[in-house]
């Protein structure tokens, strides 16, 4: 089995904790590009979406269209029917009285990406989560950074959010102490979180966070980014593996010997995260950051298409 | 302590100097994995094993290790602590007098002996000191200052013999009531100087320390017992010292070379142990060393002589010259019984007188076949051999029988006692018990051994003690009795095996064997002749101390030759006279007795040695434990399963290698193995060409490519064209014939090859002539042909492919050659033929002459092998060749009707002969073949 290696960015070394402001410069260095090619991916799947460019319980208008007998009397727009002989009813825009919440797991482990990845999984992470937040105003719903932006739904969301990311790394994060999934987000009743990260925690406390959110009525999605190393185990011989978020070191004599193992371990956590998130009606996605990333991006639309619009659009427009 | 600490390999120790190189490679081992960040490390860390180790080796661990690498340092250097227990001299002015056994008992430890002669001297800087070696036959006393009494001693060397103490006794004593008399003593004496000692001790008194070693540790080798089972070495000690010893004797030739050895143990309470020399007599007869291992001191050496060497035998038969029979006769059954064992000889035939002409080579052993009377000049000759110490050794016979003379064992009766005669016996006898005196005495019993005829001694006092083996009636076989210096014995039947098949059994070799070993050598013989002459012999080698051998020693005067006694100042051992007749003198006789020097009430201070403290076991052994400790501390550390894994196996290779290093100065023999590993196994199969896998799968025929086309083609198209009709007619499945090039390809698959010669062609090459020879003498056959027999006139010039064929002979090994006689076996193999026709029909073929009688019954003869070369004229394979259609290729001359057919049964016959060889010569093809051949 070929041995891939692996690398942070940027690259650290276990005990040695990160300086903050390479960490920021590099978030920075690499933003442009990916608020690029957030909105190449999301206008790709422009095409393959259809926005709610519908008429909705919103407050701006759409338009207005004739009176349907037995409707509601109230909801005639007097001055426009004043115009000629026919009522019309004025019709706002659907706009959505909820909103989506956008965490990206900044945390030390999300640092790391392997050769056969090329790219780090916190570049994928916020790669995924910028594409995503485009498509979702497009589609009319407002997302936000929980903590750091209100909802928006303006068109230029990417850069929105950006420039808040930015704002977050130059007040300050520092990667070992980030956490995978925060203890609470202020979300309300009916706001959709998407979670993209690693979830590199302990099971209990990850299923516990989940039923935080779930528990304040919020509903989500879990984007599981992982680097196909982290999947597949690809190493052979004597190692000494370093963890991360902590200054542990762990010696393998013959790696080849538990990648079996290791690979039934994370499969089974990936399973056991799929089932905590089912459990409470959360989507589920796993990317692997060798796959492009608008493959999940697609999986994701749909997936937030399929469980978030039922709930809010009465008339049924599915995309 | 530090004093008496020595190291038996000092220069082991630098290897000390590697610990730190050691405690590096122990810190920097293991090579540090490679390192990789792994994020999900927290989630699997359980699945990744316990392999958590400490980054570096504790510091115990590596104290540990150190000190196993320190110990097995050590242990090679060899430590050794030798407490000095020193005398401490009386404080005094008078001379100090060191008397220094210098004799070959004191040779063993002289060093040692020499250091604490050393150490007495530099005591006493200011006394005058006076060293004497108890050897010296003329000590002066004039006490010397210490420096030049020092290089006295460091002169001293040990002497090869006993030393005559007296003198040295008597010089000490005289030295006046305030010298002190320091004894350094070997602790042997010889048997007469017991007094003398005594009287010594008594005299001397308080003046006297004595030094030695008690009980004394020598070991001596006294001489050798030689009897009927071979050599036997006699060790001895001075003292039982109640502690059992074992040892090794080694035998070395004249040139120092190896032959043997033998072990002796000598139990405890023991002075004497015997060691028999289980060497093949061959080997015996050349051993001119005997000395015990690891015992270096002349008394531990002893030199042989000619006396032990291989009797020379002078055998006589009274058989006429011409006997029709040899391999039958009783001279070559004895010459044959003798030979391994002894140096025969034999008077040549013709000799007028071969008795006196043998005894003028003075023979140890006269043995006499059948010679009748033994009378006038003859006999008084032979009775002086015997009574000189020569042994005669007679076989019956007719002639004997009517023989009247005294040199006989015993008396015997006229005529015989023959199966069917006179004094009849009913049944032939056979060999009883041998009698408990005999020398045969311990023989393996051979009862199958028949007599039938004997002559037959008169009973007598005497005859009983003279048998040396009876049959089981008790009649005496053989019968021997000394005379003079001499033995007379013996056989009462034939050396043939006309009356008894005694000559027919291994008994008949074990007891000449045994009579030999009786005979006394050569050397005593000529001792005892030499009467008058008696020159004495000079020095040729002597012995040092330490029992090497040098040149003579100046002090070495000539022998008397029967000298017996042990060396001595005069005549120091080693060897005197020519080499081949030569005496061998000895430190030690087996009269000499060792006896132990009884000090009395004397001071002794104990020579220091064997408080010797080795501590090379005790180091191996803490080595041992510390990686024993090692293995265990890193099994315990790892968890026995991590042990077992990656880290316990490179601590135990770590451990392996240091021990490897370790013990590697003390495995010595470390010859190039690899070295010696074989150079390749063999050919490769590879190289192995695809014709030479045919030829070796399917007989065929083959034929030398000679470069000519035609020739070549004709050849090819011939051997097919018999390959076609062995397949029609025989049983022999041929596949296709090959062209060869003798030089060049392996021979070995053919049977036959064919080969035409060409007129004008240049010689073979020597490697194909060799390949040729060869493959003849591997029982191939080579059919040469000339095919010039049309060209051919008798007695005519010989053609030019007759010249190229005899030169081209001449280089090989061939065997005498003649026409096929119309009784060869190769007129009968498969077809009766009469002539061997090819293309011609004219010319001869010629094969090995066969050697057997020629019978005019036998119809057909073959030798004991097929005739290697066939030579014809007739060119064969022009008359076998056939075309593809199996049309004949070439005319046939004259062409008379059925003679390509003729030419083919030639073809089948010949390589019938050379596939079958002599079968059909066999016998049992006798009635088929006359029945056929009409008779």
């Amino acid at each position: 089995m070929k041995v891939e290696e692996a690398h942070s960015v940027p690259p650290f070394a276990g005990k040695v904790p990160l300086s903050l402001a390479s960490e920021a410069a590099q978030l920075a260095e690499v933003l442009p590009h990916l608020v690029v090619e957030a909105r190449n991916v999301a206008a790709q799947l422009q095409l393959g979406i259809h926005g709610r460019r519908r008429p909705g319980p919103g407050e701006e208008f759409w338009e207005f269209r004739p009176f349907v007998a037995g409707e509601s009397t109230n909801r005639i727009d007097w001055r426009r029917s004043a115009r000629d002989d026919r009522l019309y009813v004025r019709e706002r825009e659907w706009e959505s009285a909820s909103a989506h919440w956008l965490w990206i797991d900044f945390s030390a482990s999300m640092h790391f990406g392997s050769r056969l990845a090329g790219r780090a999984k916190r570049d994928r992470a916020v790669l995924i989560g910028l594409a995503l937040a485009d498509l979702l105003v497009h589609a009319g719903e407002r997302v936000g950074l929980p903590g750091r932006t209100h909802p928006m739904a303006s068109r230029n969301i990417v850069m929105r959010l950006a420039e808040a990311l930015l704002r977050q790394d130059r007040s300050g994060i520092d990667p070992l102490t980030m956490e995978a999934l925060p203890e609470s987000l202020p979300v309300k009743r009916h706001d959709h979180v998407i979670l993209i990260g690693d979830f590199i925690m302990p099971m209990p406390l990850f299923a516990e966070r989940i039923a935080r959110i779930a528990h304040r009525g919020a509903k989500g999605t879990i984007v599981l980014v992982r680097d196909p190393v982290e999947e597949e185990f690809p190493f052979s011989g004597e190692f000494e593996f370093e963890a991360l978020e902590t200054d542990e070191t762990w010696r393998v004599g013959e790696a080849q010997d538990i990648a079996l193992r290791y690979r039934e371990r994370m499969a089974s956590i990936n399973e056991e995260m799929r089932r905590i998130a089912l459990k409470h009606g959360f989507g589920f996605v796993r990317h692997l950051t060798h796959r492009p990333a608008a493959e999940t991006l697609l999986a994701l639309a749909a997936m937030i298409g399929g469980q978030v619009l039922p709930a809010h659009s009465a008339l049924g427009a599915t995309p | 302590m530090i004093a008496g600490l020595s190291f038996l390999a000092p220069l082991a120790l630098i290897a000390l100097v590697a610990l730190p190189a050691i405690l590096f490679l122990l810190r920097i081992t293991p090579p540090p994995p490679r390192r990789l960040p792994l994020p999900t490390l927290p989630l699997v860390k359980d699945i990744l094993g316990k392999e958590r180790e400490p980054a570096r080796t504790p510091w115990w661990l590596l104290v540990l290790r150190l000190l196993a690498a320190a110990a097995v340092i050590l242990a090679v250097a060899g430590p050794r602590w030798q407490p000095s227990e020193d005398l401490q001299l009386a404080p005094g002015q008078g001379p100090l007098i060191v008397l220094v056994d210098d004799g070959w008992a004191a040779a063993g430890d002289w060093p040692t002996r020499i250091s604490r002669a050393q150490a007495l001297i530099e005591q006493a800087a200011s006394r005058p000191v006076q060293v004497i070696g108890t050897s010296e036959e003329r000590p002066s006393l004039q006490p010397e200052t210490a420096a030049t009494a020092l290089s006295r001693l460091l002169s001293l060397r040990p002497k090869p013999y006993f030393p005559q103490r007296e003198p040295a006794f008597d010089t000490a004593l005289s030295a006046g009531a305030n010298a002190s008399i320091v004894w350094i003593s070997d602790g042997v004496r010889q048997e007469e100087e017991a007094p003398r000692i005594d009287r010594f001790i008594a005299a001397a008194g308080n003046r006297l320390d004595i030094i030695a070693m008690q009980p004394s540790p020598v070991l001596a080798l006294a001489g050798l017992t030689q009897n009927a089972e071979g050599l036997e070495a006699v060790i001895r000690r001075p003292v039982a010292t109640g502690q059992a010893r074992q040892g090794l004797i080694r035998a070395y030739d004249d040139k120092g070379r190896l032959l043997g050895d033998t072990t002796f143990a000598l139990a405890a309470e023991a002075r004497e142990a015997r060691a028999r020399l289980a060497l093949p007599i061959e080997l015996v007869n050349d051993i001119t060393r005997l000395e015990i291992a690891d015992e270096k001191h002349a008394g531990a050496v002893h030199l042989l002589d000619s006396a032990h060497r291989r009797r020379r035998v002078a055998l006589i038969s009274g058989e006429t010259t011409d006997t029709a029979q040899p391999l039958v006769s009783a001279r070559y059954f004895v010459s044959r019984a003798l030979q391994p064992f002894a140096d025969l000889r034999e008077p040549p035939r013709g000799v007028p007188d071969p008795i006196a002409r043998a005894l003028e080579e003075r023979p140890d052993v006269l043995v006499l076949v059948d010679i009748g009377t033994l009378a006038g000049e003859t006999a008084t000759s032979i009775t002086r051999f015997v009574e000189n110490g020569g042994m005669l050794v007679r076989f019956a016979g007719p002639g004997l029988a009517a023989a009247s003379d005294d040199l006989l064992p015993v008396k015997l009766r006229r005529g015989g006692r023959i199966l069917g005669g006179a004094l009849s016996w009913d049944k032939p006898r056979r060999l009883g018990a041998y009698p408990e005196a005999s020398p045969f005495f311990g023989l393996a019993a051979s009862p199958d051994i028949q007599v039938e005829r004997q002559v037959l001694a008169e009973p007598d006092a005497e005859l009983s003690r003279a048998s040396w083996a009876v049959l089981e009636d008790g009649t005496p076989l053989v019968t021997g009795i000394a005379r003079g210096k001499g033995h007379i014995v013996l056989f009462h039947v034939t050396g043939d095996t006309s009356w008894s098949t005694l000559p027919l059994s291994g008994a008949f070799v074990d007891m000449l064997r045994r009579t030999l070993l009786i005979a006394r050598s050569a050397g005593a013989a000529d001792a005892g002749t030499a009467t008058t002459g008696r020159e004495r012999l000079a020095a040729r080698n002597t012995l040092d101390g330490f029992g090497q051998l040098g040149g003579p020693s100046p002090t070495a005067r000539p022998v008397d030759p029967r000298f017996a006694q042990p060396g001595s100042l005069d005549h120091p051992p080693g060897f005197y006279g020519p080499a081949e007749a030569g005496l061998a003198v000895n430190a030690l006789t087996l009269a000499t007795a060792i006896e132990p020097i009884r000090f009395g009430a004397a001071r002794v201070t104990a020579l220091s040695e064997g408080t010797v403290v080795d501590f090379r076991p005790w180091l191996m052994l803490l080595a041992v434990a510390l990686f024993v400790a090692d293995a265990l501390a890193v099994a315990l550390l790892g968890g026995v399963a991590g042990a077992l894994r990656g880290r316990g196996r490179l601590a135990t290779r770590v451990a392996a290698m240091v021990l490897g290093l370790g013990l590697l100065p003390l495995v010595t023999p470390i010859p190039g193995h690899a070295q010696a590993q074989a150079q390749g196994s063999g050919q490769d199969l590879r190289s192995i060409r695809q014709e030479d896998i045919r030829s070796s799968l399917r007989p065929r025929l083959a034929y030398v490519i000679t470069g000519d086309s035609r020739i070549d083609e004709a050849s090819r198209a011939g051997l097919a064209g018999l390959s076609n009709i062995l397949q029609q007619r025989t049983s022999i499945s041929l596949d296709e014939p090959i062209g060869l090039d003798p030089a060049r390809d392996e021979l070995v698959f053919y049977s036959m090859i064919y080969w035409p010669i060409l007129a004008g062609q240049a010689a073979p090459p020597e490697r194909a002539i060799r390949a040729i020879d060869t493959f003849m003498k591997q029982g191939g056959t080579v059919i040469f042909d000339t095919r010039d027999a049309f060209v051919q006139r008798p007695g005519g010039m010989p053609t030019a492919e007759t010249r190229a064929l005899r030169a081209m002979l001449a280089s090989l090994d061939i065997p005498a050659l003649e026409p096929i006689p119309p009784d060869h076996v190769l007129t009968k193999t498969f077809y009766l033929l009469d002539r061997f026709v090819g293309r011609y029909a004219a010319g001869d073929t010629w094969v090995e002459t066969l050697s057997g009688p020629r019978d005019a019954k036998t119809p057909a003869r073959a030798g004991d092998r097929v005739s290697p070369i066939i030579i014809t004229s007739n060119d064969l394979a022009a008359a076998w060749a056939v075309d593809r259609l199996g049309n004949p290729m070439f005319p046939l001359v004259p062409g008379e009707p059925r003679q390509r057919e003729m030419a083919f049964r030639t073809g089948v016959n010949i390589v019938m002969y050379v596939m079958t060889g002599n079968y059909k010569a066999d016998q049992v093809h006798v009635p088929a073949l006359l029945e056929r051949l009409g008779q």
